[in-house]
């Protein structure tokens, strides 16, 4: 019964998601919109619900499964970006040709795979939760199927995430190999036990490991699909991608360092905190040119990975606390930004930067929303992405009180952040500071208007009252033995 | 119990006064602009009253302890409240200041601002902004009260500001008017360069000292053995606060530009107040100035050059509250240099007496421009005094108390500092006793062309009438205190001990009688005729008239140097900005990044198969460093 009470989320999830399938095989609904209004309400519903639950110490289906608080915060957070990727796919829903219901079912079943995720104890889970949720994204990528970028996006997406699981897989079993188990908390045990540096093959099998979650985050040197899925797969996909699937990888690199490989972080912080900076300068250095809307996110999306591993490299408690609060407060931002997008590519059908000049005329809470999502990536006070940003830096700065050379990594992070001004900025301008030129108001729609009200007051929340989410992720942080 | 005592004194009995009235009398016209600004704006005679009802009461309040004080000699000394700590060194209290010269200043301020803010009833009449003028009106009232009961430096230098803030409120009031506006920045930016010498002083001073408290550094000064030349600079900083409030040269040139402003704000800040608080700074602390010889000789000189120079430009002005406005340059000249002859005793007092009759003058001037429709002009006037009786006789009052005719009260007031002159420096007293034969001259000028002579405007003067009597009851009011001020001799002895110079000879005395009367003689020998004219000066002056009549070119002198001065540096600032800054710094920066953005865009060719290669090569390429290497 524990182990049942443990997914129960899971399973909630599943079973609405089958629901719907099966209603929509066997007596339609013909407004497709109410479909996804009804699944985001449920959804919000088993979010609710979820704060409810309490952490568990124990571990469930033999070692696999943790319902501690890391596992909760990150099944809340994935709730929230799924209730809010739903309400945008029912605003999107028109553009569908055909298969609304099983379109909301997939982002259901993929929300499944990253409330597995969150849970994971063990590389087996791992690979499978993983791919359950890469699998759906696959198909929810290419889901315009007559549209060629739209099948572009879903081809690279496959290619390129079946090349990174074969990495993982391969690396599940030279860690195996080496060690004998596919526990986390048990390879801890291994780990602390074994003297001397640990052997090459199990270094082997921990890069390529990482390789497949380097991936998910789109960490450089694996951050090349990135601009072009964004691009090119259905918005409330992008978004879900953006926020749901970056968190979920995050959550694994998190679980996987933290628990698992902690006892050989020397010989993995390094790799990561290069990584961290060179993402740093490739997300927001590419992010510069672009001229597309979802594009110029896709670019954003890798810098703010960039940051993100800033944290995980600090390996110290403050660093997870700041990594789950900048996940918990880039949630509310890119849903924000992505719900004004969708808002606004139903209306004018382009996401090209242009096509947002005079927002703020033409629709002043449009305007407002992308505006403060955009302020509120670059880091500008007092919206919650400057806190975001000042606790990760503190983690990097209070890492390099002992090794001099993560000052190096923050002032790339500094930098990066001078940058990312230049073209968040310039998205703000053409909000505000460019004439449209068909001026026509956009008609927003209740539940949408709900959505971006509910993500700014998050923001702005956030950013002034840093209290409750800060406890929040310090708490999530604390399952960790991190000093 | 304890904070009760704090709060309301320690004894209920007669003679004694409730701590918290001392605070009434401050905060009563605060709290009245805050109410008139955020309920009452509309009423208007309700805001009116209910500022009008503010300063009143903070006048029967001072009043009281003044008498208190006066006759039976209790003091009230509330106990500041702490208000900023930081660290060990720096303690900022607000405190409350209530010795002999905070008490005659509150009794000044209220006084006059009560007369000031009853006649404001009928001279702003119908104006579209007449509760936003009682607004201003006791903010200003609260600002200045401030400055009086400071009991630090830092208080006194907020409530220094505040006064600057409302007087440029109300020197702007009409600010529709594209030369109010201009006035109330050119006062404001030019006292605030004064200020920037005060503030500089006060923090050199604490940073010898460590503490800002009156009290205090008058006890501690003596035991730092500060070096002359620091005591002389801390002195001559801090005066620099009162070179700008008080309107010394070189900082004058913004007072006659004032009196753009309604003619009650000229008679409130420019007579009897915000002007005035730069002596009474000097005053508050002469224990400062009076150790250094350099510092009292500083601002001696520039009191008797300000008091000479602007009795000479006022001969030659033809606005009849510009007349004004240069006249209180120069008697406020005449306190400065008191102060810095030694006299801070002398100087309150003059300050006392001149505060009433100028305000009087002031209002008697704006009683004459109401009866003429806003004209100021006096060689449009002429022959008032049938039509206005009341408004002459105040203002003649005003004239002869200004003049230093006795017995009225500026007689007895100049008196002093002429004797304190001849005795500390000659030179100065020449100049002084030149500067009181020119006032009585440019006043008789102003009275005769004004109220004598033939009408030149015979539509304005057959329209001409005497004001109401909520205008003329406070020129009554301050003419009786402009006649009666100096015969209370002890005022000058309730500040401190008597001085000397009291031991002056009745020859010498006799012989400054005769300066004003001198002065009415030449005035009247030129003016007072049917079509008095600026002729036979003009031709007897010539050059010499170009000049004060143009001020000395001060103006243009200051709009010289902001163009060439500032604008060269202007100029030099924006070729570095546009060429070194924007071209080779921001625009170098920017274009690196703009290629560094496109190489990396490079990388992103859209094949599957590149991508798939460079995922595979950064694969290879960590390993590599990680396990090989």
């Amino acid at each position: 019964m524990m182990s049942l009470y443990a997914i129960q989320l899971e399973c909630l999830i599943s079973i609405w998601g089958i629901l719907i399938l099966l209603v929509d095989a066997f007596k339609p609904i013909p407004n497709k919109r109410t479909v996804g209004y009804l699944a985001a309400g449920f959804v919000a519903v088993a979010l609710l619900y979820s704060f409810a639950m309490q952490p568990v110490p124990d571990t469930f289906f033999h070692g696999m499964f943790r319902l501690d608080p890391f596992a909760l915060y990150f099944k809340r957070l994935f709730l929230l970006a799924l209730a809010a990727v739903l309400l945008m796919a029912a605003e999107f829903s028109p553009r569908i040709e055909s298969g609304v219901a099983e379109f909301y079912a997939l982002l259901m079943f993929c929300a499944v795979g990253m409330l597995l995720i969150a849970s994971v104890n063990d590389f087996i889970l791992l690979f499978v939760s993983l791919e359950l949720v890469t699998i759906t994204f696959y198909v929810l990528a290419s889901y315009l199927r007559r549209q060629i970028p739209s099948l572009e996006a879903g081809t690279k997406y496959l290619i390129l995430g079946a090349l990174s699981s074969g990495f993982t897989v391969y690396g599940i079993a030279y860690i195996f190999g080496t060690t004998g188990t596919t526990n986390f908390d048990k390879l801890a045990e291994i780990l602390n036990s074994q003297t001397g540096p640990p052997a090459s093959a199990f270094i082997f099998g921990m890069l390529l490991v990482l390789t497949g979650l380097g991936f998910k985050i789109a960490s450089v040197p694996f951050q090349v699909w990135a601009p072009d899925v964004y691009q090119g797969a259905p918005t409330p996909v992008t978004a879900f991608l953006a926020v749901g699937s970056k968190a979920a990888g995050f959550a694994l690199l998190l679980r996987v360092l933290y628990t698992g490989l902690l006892p050989v972080s020397l010989s993995w912080n390094a790799l990561i905190a290069v990584l961290a900076g060179a993402t740093l300068l490739y997300g927001n250095l590419g992010a510069i040119p672009q001229h597309n809307i979802k594009r110029l996110l896709g670019y954003s999306s890798i810098g703010h990975a960039g940051y993100m591993l800033m944290g995980v490299a600090a390996v110290n408690a403050l660093g997870a606390g700041a990594v789950l609060f900048y996940l918990g407060q880039y949630a509310f931002t890119n849903l924000c930004a992505f719900l004004a997008i969708i808002a606004v590519t139903a209306a004018t059908g382009s996401d090209e930067i242009p096509s947002f000049s005079g927002l703020g005329k033409r629709s002043p809470i449009l305007g407002l929303a992308l505006f403060l999502s955009m302020m509120s990536l670059a880091g500008i006070p007092p919206l919650s992405g400057f806190f975001g940003k000042f606790q990760l830096f503190a983690a990097v700065v209070q890492r390099a009180q002992t090794d001099s050379k993560y000052y190096v990594l923050a002032a790339i992070g500094a930098v990066a952040v001078v940058i990312s001004l230049y073209f968040y900025l310039g998205v703000g301008r053409a909000i505000y500071l460019q004439e449209a030129e068909d001026a026509t108001p956009i008609v927003v729609s209740k539940p949408m208007r709900f959505g971006l009200v509910v993500c700014m007051v998050a923001m702005i929340g956030i950013g002034i009252f840093q209290r409750p989410l800060v406890h929040a992720s310090i708490m999530a942080a604390k399952v960790f033995s991190l000093h | 119990m304890n904070h009760l005592i704090y709060l309301y004194g320690t004894d209920w009995g007669m003679g004694q006064f409730p701590i918290c009235s001392v605070w009434m009398i401050l905060f009563t016209p605060l709290v009245a602009a805050a109410l008139i600004t955020l309920l009452t704006g509309r009423q208007k005679g309700l805001s009116a009253a209910l500022s009008i009802g503010a300063i009143l009461i903070s006048f029967a309040l001072s009043l009281r302890l003044f008498l208190l004080f006066a006759l039976k000699g209790i003091q009230h000394h509330p106990h500041p409240i702490q208000w900023l700590v930081v660290g060990n060194t720096v303690r900022i209290n607000f405190g409350m200041t209530t010795d002999a010269l905070a008490l005659l200043m509150l009794l000044v301020v209220t006084g006059v601002g009560s007369a000031i803010h009853i006649y404001s009833l009928g001279y702003m009449k119908g104006d579209p902004g007449f509760s936003r003028f009682f607004a201003c009106m006791s903010l200003f009232t609260f600002s200045m009260l401030g400055i009086v009961i400071s009991s630090n430096f830092i208080q006194i230098f907020i409530f220094w500001e505040l006064v600057g803030v409302s007087s440029y409120l109300l020197i702007g009031y009409w600010f529709e008017r594209p030369s109010a506006a201009d006035a109330g920045n050119k006062a404001f930016l030019t006292t605030r360069i004064g200020d920037v010498g005060m503030m500089l002083g006060i923090l050199l001073l604490w940073s010898h000292a460590h503490t800002f408290e009156f009290t205090e550094l008058k006890a501690k000064l003596p035991t730092l053995g500060l070096p002359v030349g620091t005591l002389a600079l801390i002195g001559a900083l801090i005066f620099a606060g009162a070179v700008g409030k008080s309107a010394q040269v070189p900082l004058h040139v913004w007072l006659p530009d004032a009196m753009e402003g309604p003619t009650p704000v000229s008679a409130l800040i420019h007579a009897a107040t915000m002007v005035a608080a730069g002596v009474y700074m000097l005053c508050r602390i002469s224990w400062l100035i009076l150790p250094s010889q350099t510092a009292l000789w500083l601002i001696a000189w520039i009191g008797a050059i300000t008091a000479l120079m602007a009795a000479t430009i006022a001969i030659a002005q033809n606005d009849i509250k510009r007349i004004l406005a240069y006249s209180t340059l120069s008697q406020l000249g005449y306190m400065v240099m008191a102060v810095g002859l030694g006299g801070p005793t002398q100087a309150m007092f003059h300050l006392t007496t001149h505060a009433f009759f100028k305000a009087l003058l002031f209002l008697g001037a704006g009683s004459v421009i109401i009866a003429l429709h806003h004209e100021q002009d006096i060689w449009k006037m002429g022959g008032l005094w049938k039509k206005t009786p009341i408004t002459f006789w105040t203002f003649l009052i005003g004239t002869l108390a200004l003049a230093g005719v006795p017995p009225l009260s500026g007689f007895y007031s100049k008196d002093e500092i002429l004797l304190l002159a001849i005795e500390r420096n000659p030179m100065l007293f020449v100049m002084a006793v030149a500067t009181a034969f020119l006032t009585a001259y440019y006043m008789g000028r102003e009275v005769f062309v004004v109220f004598f002579g033939k009408p030149r405007d015979y539509h304005a003067y057959d329209h001409a009438q005497e004001s109401p009597w909520v205008m003329t009851l406070p020129l009554i009011f301050l003419a009786a205190l402009s006649i009666v001020a100096g015969w209370y001799s002890k005022v000058p002895d309730f500040l401190g001990p008597p001085h000397e110079a009291q031991r002056h000879s009745s020859l010498l005395t006799g012989g400054l009688i005769l300066v004003p009367l001198f002065g009415f003689l030449v005035a009247a020998k030129i003016y007072w005729k049917a079509e008095p004219s600026d002729a036979p000066v003009k031709v007897a002056l010539g050059n010499l008239w170009t000049l004060v009549e143009n001020k000395y070119y001060f103006d243009e002198l200051y709009h010289w140097i902001i163009q060439y001065v500032q604008g060269t540096i202007a100029i030099v600032c924006d070729v570095f900005d546009r060429w070194i800054l924007q071209r080779l710094g921001i625009g170098g920066l920017s274009v690196g990044t703009g290629l560094l953005g496109r190489t990396v865009r490079l990388l992103q060719t859209g094949s599957i198969s590149g991508y798939a290669f460079l995922i595979g090569l950064g694969v290879t390429v960590i390993i590599y460093y990680a396990v090989v290497r």
